[in-house]
């Protein structure tokens, strides 16, 4: 097994009367990128502040690399953190930005040392030569890798991101969430990422840590989350799925859109189906590659199915207001706590 | 155990509050620092609706009365403003020449003013100030008042000024921390480059503390003489480092024992012996000043007859008197003196011997215009 | 849509009323200023037209004031700053919001009382019944203060906190509190911390503040007459004296003229300075 390099051990967080973190367990393994995702407020950020050291944990320990960092400060911790707005210095250049941390250090390396430390930084975040500009010279997207290079250059132990990408618009994020995967393998560095957006989440971690109202409740891939989410709130925050009345109470069964299976009648349907309905399309988006039919049944209520392109070529489309009829494999059948 | 000192009693503060209110400080100061003398000045002159109506039955408004520190007995004011409904606007000077600088500058608004006997024939030559009417005073005569004092205020046999009162200057020293006390401006000036360095104050006002330094040199009070004036400013400037203070209102620094001796008029040491005995009022035996100030009515003033009329009340006998008491320079009028207390005709800081007397002189007017005087006295203070 | 462009005779007239101002109150006092600084005192005190360098040629003779007030003014500027800094950053860091706005108007309390009020308090408590008299209790006698450049300092230390708290307590409150925690992240301990970033990145308000104080300073007249009983002279006293005792109008105007060019001078150099080094200008712009 891998050693971990920050762990929470049984680490609760209060603010007042408010329990912001409830006596969660977090192992984060070296080399590994994790993302923490859940809704705002449910204590991601607090956990992140915990690691790092601007908050202290009211009951519990935060370890790096084995050794207890509980009550020891933010610049004294062996990790760096990449903050939502960047937080870079205005009145620093992107040079001295990059160079702060290494300037802190005692003693102070020689400034030619520094400067070589920059280019390289700068170098492996794609902003060579631009050390000299002041930071509000730089777009969102330039920002946010300086920040990346600032906190890089120190090697942490571990790199804590929080929302690094939410002030990006929608493409600028893309690209950096390809680049902050590449990123984290070329250098290695173990990488936790706090986020509440799924895609993000799941596009770019190892392993997922999903949080509800100060509680972890599910770590693990971003397919064994997808596939086999232990709650009815994993499977609706990891993906889109439809819940129905469970066999027992407390219960919901769970289906994939994607694993319902369409057809003009029931005989249509493949054979094996595990469950089989008749329904009424009540609604369809073409988005493209897929088709997203919004569908009623008498027994199960309305559900989402989605299509893919290639199913048209055997069932063909369906128009609103058409009667279908839809069903599933036993194994596309989850049953969930109802919570 | 020593006991703890006081830093500053209720009292004495409410005391400081007091002189604040009086007037003591000067009204300058304060309009200068807040820009609204200027101001009210300019506005007053310059807009004809802002001008007091001339009041034709009976006296009204305000009187602007600008005098020295601690020179009138607020009494006889706050009566002055019982009996005829005038308000009392009370600012005081620390020179004459800032008094001229004013009225030279124009729009002061004052309607009374009390210059020294010296700059009467200047404020006259430059047709700052009125000819006096003397049937408006009718409480005023000639006739009662000692001759010398007079003089100044008649120029070509018309009366532009008349006498508020008389003193000396010389210098008050306090016996507990001084036991040398010096007998001449001679003396003075090496105490203060001696023993008492850092306890004298001088006078901000060009006449008496270049007059001083000019006595102790051996030469005239009034000097104008180049030679003589550089070797009273090489005094002065060689005294400034072991100088208190530069400020014509010293009485305050002398009472806190911040200062022990002061060039000093003769109603501020009848002041400070009042309540600290240990006060000596000495008038140098190489000279000095003697001086008397009259009670003048600037050109250009709003409230005529308010004016006439708080000259002539203030120079009723019984009125006067109590003036005397409450300022303690002695009067010019032989009428008010025979309702002066005996004690003070018989104190000698008041009415001092003639032996004393002989070798003080009055102030010239040359001095007064004299721009190397002037330019002395400035170059001193900022030496 | 189209751009709109106003007539130049329409933006002529929104900035008259600047104009005038600026004319009137700025530019003729100080051409007024200028023509007299040329001209001779009359016989008895005033001006008379005349074309001399006089005036300027005898500017040494004021040269101990000029040079009082050159090391009074920066130094009780700096000391104001380095006393008002506490002061703010206590305020603006680590007292709760809702007691701020209290504090601060605390701070700003001795400005309701008058001016002179508050330096016949400063006279008392610097008087030789004053301090000195604690000293000499616990055993230092014979501290002279009063009417020394060390009262004088006190003094503006005193009268000008008000000015410089207000400008360095908005620059701190301001200040966005995640680059203190991005500093700390990157190593820096909260001294350094504090050098490195809430030091740099509050000099516009500690710059308005001592532009402030300096400028009144430069110009004080009362404070030194006050606490420096005329012994510690400014340049502003050497003017009083000029136009109010000797009546010397053209060489006060030549006076006054060297004190504002010094003024300008040296305002225009420190927030050059300032504003370079925090790159202010450019920041605002963006």
């Amino acid at each position: 097994m891998t050693q971990a390099v920050i762990e929470l051990r049984n680490v609760s967080k209060r603010f007042g009367e408010t329990l912001a973190v409830v006596d969660n367990n977090l192992s984060v393994n070296a080399g590994e990128f994790l993302s923490i995702l859940g809704p705002s407020g449910c204590g991601k950020t607090t956990s992140l502040r915990m690691m790092a050291g601007f908050e202290q944990p009211t009951e519990g320990e935060v370890y790096i690399q084995g050794t207890n960092v509980t009550g020891v400060p933010a610049y004294r911790r062996p990790v760096n953190m990449v903050f939502q707005h960047y937080a870079l210095f205005p009145h620093l250049s992107v040079a001295d930005n990059v160079t702060y941390g290494l300037r802190q250090r005692s003693p102070k390396p020689p400034s030619a040392e520094l400067a070589r430390a920059a280019d390289e930084a700068l170098g492996m975040v794609r902003l060579s030569g631009l050390g000299r500009r002041r930071t509000y010279e730089l777009s969102g997207g330039q920002q946010q890798r300086v920040a990346l290079a600032r906190a890089l250059i120190n090697r942490p132990a571990v790199l804590l991101l929080d929302e690094p990408l939410a002030a990006l618009d929608r493409k600028l994020r893309a690209e950096m969430q390809f680049e902050l995967q590449n990123l984290q393998r070329d250098v290695g560095v173990t990488f936790l990422l706090v986020t509440h957006d799924q895609e993000e989440a799941l596009s770019m971690s190892d392993r997922v840590c999903v949080m509800r109202e100060g509680r972890i409740v599910q770590i693990g891939s971003p397919r064994e989350l997808y596939d086999r989410p232990n709650s009815r709130y994993v499977a609706d925050f990891v993906g889109k799925s439809n819940f129905f009345a469970g066999p027992s109470a407390g219960t919901v069964t769970s289906v994939r859109p994607e694993m319902i299976e369409l057809a003009p009648t029931e005989k249509k349907l493949p054979q094996g189906l595990a469950t089989a309905v008749p329904a009424k399309v009540l609604n369809r988006i073409f988005v493209g590659d897929f088709t997203q039919y919004r569908l009623a049944s008498d027994r199960l209520g309305e559900f989402l199915v989605v299509s893919p392109r290639r199913n048209e070529r055997d069932v063909g489309t369906f128009e609103i207001g058409d009667q279908v009829a839809a069903g599933w494999r036993g194994d596309a059948a989850q049953v969930l706590a109802d919570n | 155990m020593k006991k703890i000192p006081d830093l500053i009693t209720a009292e004495k503060f409410v005391e400081e509050l007091r002189r604040y209110q009086k007037g003591s400080i000067s009204r300058r100061q304060f309009m200068g620092a807040t820009g609204l003398g200027l101001a009210t000045a300019v506005l007053a002159g310059a807009v004809p609706g802002l001008r007091p109506r001339k009041a034709h039955a009976a006296l009204s408004g305000t009187v602007n009365f600008t005098t020295w520190p601690s020179y009138f007995a607020q009494e006889n004011l706050d009566k002055f403003t019982a009996d005829t409904g005038v308000k009392v606007n009370v600012a005081v000077f620390g020179s004459n020449e800032e008094m001229l600088a004013k009225l030279q500058a124009g729009s002061t608004g004052w309607d009374v003013f009390v210059p020294t006997n010296y700059a009467i024939s200047t404020y006259k030559d430059l047709g700052l100030i009125e000819e006096l009417d003397l049937t408006r005073m009718p409480n005023y005569d000639p006739a009662s008042q000692e001759q010398r004092f007079t003089a100044e205020g008649i120029i070509d046999g018309k009366t532009y000024a008349v006498p508020k009162n008389w003193g000396t200057t010389g210098f008050v020293v306090n016996t507990k921390n001084v036991t040398q006390v010096p007998s001449s401006w001679k003396e003075f000036f090496e105490a203060t480059q001696g023993p008492l360095s850092g306890r004298v104050m001088v006078h901000d006002y060009q006449l008496t503390t270049i007059g001083a330094a000019l006595k102790a040199l051996g030469y005239g009070f009034n000097s104008v003489d180049e030679k003589e004036l550089a070797e009273a400013e090489k005094l002065l400037i060689a005294s400034k480092p072991h100088l208190f203070g530069i400020n014509s209102d010293y009485k305050p620094s002398l009472i806190s024992g911040d200062a022990w001796a002061s060039v000093c008029w003769t109603g501020d040491a009848t002041q400070l012996q009042r309540d600290m005995p240990e006060m000596k009022y000495v008038l140098a035996k190489d000279g000095g000043e003697i001086w008397s100030d009259f009670y003048a009515i600037p050109k250009g003033g709003q409230n005529l007859d308010a004016a006439y009329a708080l000259i002539d009340f203030l120079l009723t006998p019984a009125i006067n008197a109590i003036e005397v008491k409450a300022h303690g320079y002695p009067s010019t009028d032989s009428r008010t003196n025979a309702l002066v207390p005996k004690e003070m005709l018989d104190n000698p800081i008041l009415y001092p011997a003639a032996e004393s007397l002989s070798p003080l002189e009055f102030g010239a007017a040359a001095t007064l215009t004299n721009p190397l005087r002037a330019e002395i006295m400035a170059r001193f203070k900022a030496a | 849509m189209s751009t709109h462009t106003r007539s130049p005779l329409v933006t002529g007239l929104l900035l008259a009323p600047a104009g005038v101002f600026f004319f009137f109150m700025l530019i003729l006092p100080l051409l007024v200023m200028l023509v007299f600084s040329f001209g001779e005192r009359a016989a008895a005190g005033g001006y008379v037209p005349a074309f001399t360098f006089d005036n300027y040629l005898n500017l040494p003779a004021r040269g101990k004031a000029f040079l009082n007030t050159l090391t009074l003014a920066p130094l009780g500027t700096l000391l104001t700053a380095v006393i008002a800094f506490p002061m703010a950053y206590f305020l603006a860091v680590k007292v709760p919001p809702k007691w701020r706005v209290v504090m601060l108007v605390l701070v700003m309390a001795p400005f309701w009382t008058s001016q002179l009020m508050r330096y016949y308090a400063w006279i008392m408590i610097l008087g030789s019944k004053g301090l000195p008299a604690w000293l000499a209790w616990i055993g230092i006698t014979d501290v002279r203060l009063l009417n020394t450049p060390t009262a004088v300092l006190i003094g503006a230390v005193y009268g000008f906190l008000p000015l410089m708290v207000p400008p360095i307590y908005v620059s701190l409150e301001k200040l966005d509190k995640r680059l203190l925690e991005a500093s700390a992240d990157l190593g820096a301990t909260p001294w350094h911390t504090f050098w490195q970033i809430t030091l740099p990145l509050s000099l516009p308000g500690v710059a308005t503040g001592s532009m402030l104080v300096f400028i009144l300073l430069m110009g004080d007249y009362i404070l030194p007459q006050y606490l420096g009983g005329g012994k510690v002279f400014f340049i502003g006293n050497a003017l009083v004296d000029l136009f109010l005792q000797s009546r010397n109008w053209p060489y006060g105007a030549a006076v006054s003229v060297a004190l504002v060019i010094i003024m300008f001078v040296t305002v225009y150099f420190y927030m050059r300075f300032v504003l370079g080094k925090t790159d202010q200008r450019r920041a605002a712009l963006v």
